[in-house]
């Protein structure tokens, strides 16, 4: 770690209240804990739909290397939604018909 | 992101509105962003769980459905929601304003609520129509 200390610090003060550079890393973090989760995503739909998982396990990696460069929150954004439309046409015509005929 | 920010609160009665924001403040509310967009992940993967994995309910074919399509479509909400809440936080902290109050919060609690209601109802009435 090569956060540099704040001037003066309080002896009382919490660590992380002084050091910037944890609260980068913790961001960080997030970003992985978000990459983990669109991978997991990804994984467990490549069982059922596996052109769609690899274009969800491609995210995951985009967003590990957003996490290091630009932090693109509008790219988050933009691919949670598009998974959610995607995961909306596949439970409405994936699965068993809702609604069967008649 | 220097490190001779001014912190939001600190001056609010500078002449100057739009400051850039402790650098702190503004790595929290990418968390916090980052962090609601795990959670609109996991209403997805739930959906798409009860669609694909979970037995139909007996004499309620709609009944998976009915659970799984508001868990996903909430995630697409919660997505777009914490980017506008993120956006309405960065330009407070700007400001120096007091953070506005999210709705999202209620929000989640409320679905959670009505679809775990809905989920038992769905039961009892597939076990009654056993």
């Amino acid at each position: 770690m090569t956060g540099r200390r704040g001037d003066a610090p309080d002896a009382d003060a919490d660590p992380e209240d002084i050091d910037l550079a944890l609260f980068r890393e913790r961001t960080e973090l997030a970003w992985h804990r978000t990459g983990i989760a669109f991978a997991a995503l990804g994984g467990a739909m490549i069982k059922t739909t596996p052109s769609i998982g690899l274009i969800i396990l491609a995210i995951s990696v985009l967003i590990f290397v957003l996490g290091h460069t630009s932090r693109s929150l509008l790219l988050i954004t933009i691919a949670v939604t598009a998974v959610s439309l995607v995961a909306l046409v596949l439970a409405f015509f994936n699965g068993d018909p809702p609604f069967p005929p008649l | 992101m220097s490190s001779d920010q001014s912190r939001p609160g600190d001056g609010a009665d500078d002449a100057a509105p739009d400051r850039e924001p402790d650098a702190r403040f503004t790595l929290a509310n990418e968390r916090t962003f980052l962090a609601w967009n795990r959670t609109a992940l996991a209403f997805v993967v739930a959906g798409l769980a009860i669609v694909q994995l979970l037995p139909p309910f007996p004499g309620l074919p709609w009944g998976r459905h009915l659970l799984a399509v508001p868990l996903i479509a909430f995630g697409a909400v919660l997505a777009v929601g914490s980017f506008v809440e993120w956006g309405r936080n960065q330009r407070a902290l700007r400001r120096g304003e007091p953070l506005p109050r999210s709705p999202l919060p209620r929000a989640l609690a409320v679905m959670i609520a009505v679809v775990g209601v809905v989920a038992v109802l769905l039961v009892l009435l597939s076990l009654a129509l056993e």
